[in-house]
């Protein structure tokens, strides 16, 4: 079984113009679904740009246009970015407006110590982070801190003792399975464990993961069918060719994945009629599944596609320019596949 | 989107759609433009809830909006009495309710609830009996929203969180007895061994519960997980539950004893990549043990080494971190 479907999509290739097309026409599509998800619409402009770059196509959107309605989502009572013009600001978004703001190197017209001052208030006394000023807490949005602080330079804001106690915070949410969860207590999920493995090593503290460990646990992602999942015994879904395989690069282990298969797997999510990637193949596609198999393709070193950086999931070209690159290892860029 | 099949549709299709579409599209814009007008010009009044309402109802993902509608409520409850403050929340749980039945997964949803939770006022009179009703009450939903999936990562934190929370604290074994019917009924679900292992844990640590003791709870639980990995080899739920129990410096006689298990177990199952890997893995704490002397520390090394090259052959996906830890053997 496994291997037929393994030559039957190896024959397929990523359809790289279709599927900035498909990035290209996201707001054309105004349906009621487009409406209803205006709430991610600043992380959905992020998944696109993002994909372009690796697709080789970082012009493919309006610039100005993008730079224009990333500053109309500023919320001047939060002091940062909401999703969308009118909604509220909260730290999701925040990093999405950053991101978009350096690959459009724009970041000058960002009010930069405003948003600083933003995520500083995030940082609870127990280490934890929370999304707004409402409260809720999540490893992600220890991620999102650092990384976004990391990105504008002001990473050395956070005071030496808090640093230590988000460490200690992370720590905390390590499960005996080398994974880490949302929240102390809770189960090692490989979002949650890419959050994590990130975070550390953004802080400089890999020596925090065990990393045979979690390694196995990451490559045990793998099913039968190429695919990864998230948690031991679910499905598997295109999104986690990012988040595991993200992890697993910065432990430097990516080579306990089977690769071939992974790929056919990704490929095979492909909509070859009217572009984009889904979660499996066979269902709709969308922005978030599209992005993160062209970065799983990148990591695995798919031709054709440029570097993704595995802990600030951006083109690796700018976080090396930024000088913010951390010890990983991906695969070598192949001339052709198969 | 997650798990939604590709439909093709016709051109023609696709446009009777769109038209189909558009008068829900034009009044989803303007009640959205009506309470986001609302909100940037501070109309915190009470009959606007009802607005509010109407907008989640289509959207409940529409986090703005739960935001807006706590900035109303926190407006309003100075003014009220603790009674009328109770009915809101009441309200506003039972509209979570509604909408986590349906979208079990949304996490706006599941923290405007904690916030209702967190609001209710001590009362009536000088008790405590709301908050501990409310309490209770929720320890019975996050049961039927794990019953309609034990896997549900949101449940699962939130009944951490509700347990955690109860103004009257439940005895911990209440979790190890609920944790066990959810393995009985599903050894597969990992959500429930994971949740074991934090309440055994938490018992542990609370009852300053001594080694001996330690040692003979674990026999009991070797033995549910025992059940469960000759039930399903394949599945990596018991298998991941097992190692945990033996840790990193498990006794002698109880790494003995679990080797030995999982070598009939092996027997049976000749092709069990897990079988083989937790053999290997203990093979090797084996060879760690002090007791161990140094031509048996040789011969399980050499032993270990030859389970994973097995594995290369057993379970080729993963056969370069098999060839790693082979080599780690030498």
């Amino acid at each position: 079984m496994a291997s037929t479907s393994t030559s039957a999509s190896s024959a397929i290739k990523l359809d790289i113009p279709l599927h900035i097309k498909y990035i290209q026409n996201l707001d054309k599509r105004q349906d009621l679904a487009y409406h209803l998800t205006s709430h991610l619409r600043l992380n959905g402009i992020y998944w696109g740009l993002t994909a372009s770059h690796i697709m080789g196509q970082p012009y493919a959107l309006d610039r100005e246009g993008v730079i224009e309605y990333v500053l109309s989502c500023w919320d001047d009572e939060a002091g940062t970015f909401g999703p969308h013009p009118n909604h509220d600001g909260h730290i999701l978004s925040t990093l999405s407006g950053i991101q978009i703001m350096l690959m459009q190197d724009a970041i000058d017209r960002v009010d930069v110590e405003s948003v600083t001052k933003f995520l500083l208030d995030r940082i609870s006394p127990d280490g934890s982070v929370s999304g707004d000023s409402w409260g809720e807490i999540d490893t992600r949005f220890t991620y999102i801190l650092l990384s976004s602080l990391s990105l504008l330079g002001k990473l050395d804001q956070i005071p030496t003792e808090k640093r230590e106690q988000i460490v200690q915070y992370i720590s905390r949410c390590r499960n005996f399975d080398g994974g880490f969860g949302r929240v102390p207590g809770a189960e090692s999920h490989s979002g949650q464990v890419w959050v994590c493995t990130a975070a550390l090593s953004i802080l400089g503290r890999q020596d925090l993961i065990d990393i045979p460990l979690l390694g196995a646990w990451l490559s045990e992602r793998q099913l039968p069918n190429g695919g990864l999942n998230g948690r031991p015994e679910k499905l598997e879904d295109v999104c986690y060719s990012w988040w595991c395989l993200a992890s697993i690069s910065i432990l430097g282990k990516l080579h306990w994945i089977n690769k071939d298969k992974l790929i056919g797997f990704i490929l095979g999510a492909q909509d070859l009629d009217d572009g984009g990637i889904a979660d499996r193949p066979g269902d709709w596609v969308d922005v978030f599944h599209t992005l993160f198999g062209v970065a799983g393709l990148s990591l695995l070193g798919y031709p054709g596609l440029e570097d993704i950086d595995p802990v600030y999931c951006m083109p690796a070209k700018l976080i090396d320019k930024l000088g913010l690159k951390k010890p990983y290892a991906t695969l070598p860029r192949m001339v052709s596949y198969p | 989107m997650h798990g939604i099949k590709r439909t093709r549709l016709t051109p023609q299709a696709a446009e009777a759609k769109k038209l189909k579409e558009q008068g829900k599209i034009e009044a989803y814009l303007a009640l959205e433009q009506d309470v986001l007008g609302r909100k940037r010009r501070k109309e915190y009044t009470t009959e606007f809830l009802d607005q509010t309402t109407k907008l989640l109802d289509l959207n409940p993902e529409f986090y703005t909006i739960w935001n807006f509608r706590r900035n109303i409520l926190l407006g309003l409850f100075p003014s009220l009495s603790p009674e009328e403050v109770v009915s809101h929340l009441t309200t506003d749980l039972r509209l979570t309710t509604s909408y986590l039945l349906v979208h079990p997964k949304v996490y706006w949803i599941w923290n405007h609830r904690k916030w209702c939770l967190e609001s209710v006022p001590s009362g009536p009179g000088e008790t405590v009996k709301w908050k501990e009703e409310f309490w209770k009450g929720e320890l019975k939903l996050v049961e039927k929203m794990l019953d309609a999936d034990s896997r549900n990562f949101h449940a699962w934190d939130y009944r951490r969180y509700v347990l955690s929370s109860l103004p009257t604290q439940r005895p911990l074994s209440d979790e190890l007895k609920y944790t066990q019917s959810k393995i009985e009924s599903n050894f597969s679900n990992f959500s429930a061994w994971h949740c074991r292992t934090k309440t055994l844990l938490a018992i542990w640590e609370k009852e300053g519960t001594g080694e001996e003791e330690i040692r003979r709870a674990k026999d009991e639980e070797f033995e549910l997980v025992t059940q469960a990995l000759w039930t399903d080899p394949n599945d990596q739920s018991g298998w991941l539950y097992h190692r945990w129990l033996i840790g990193s410096a498990p006794p002698l006689e109880v790494l003995q004893r679990e080797i030995k298990n999982i070598q009939d177990l092996y027997e049976a199952e000749p092709d069990s990549k897990w079988c083989i890997n937790a053999l290997a893995h203990y093979t090797l704490l084996l060879s760690r043990n002090q007791t161990t002397n140094d031509e048996d520390q040789i011969r399980l090394k050499e032993e270990a080494r030859r389970l994973y090259q097995r594995l290369e052959e057993v379970d080729g996906d993963r056969k370069e971190r098999y060839r790693d830890m082979a080599e780690r053997c030498l």
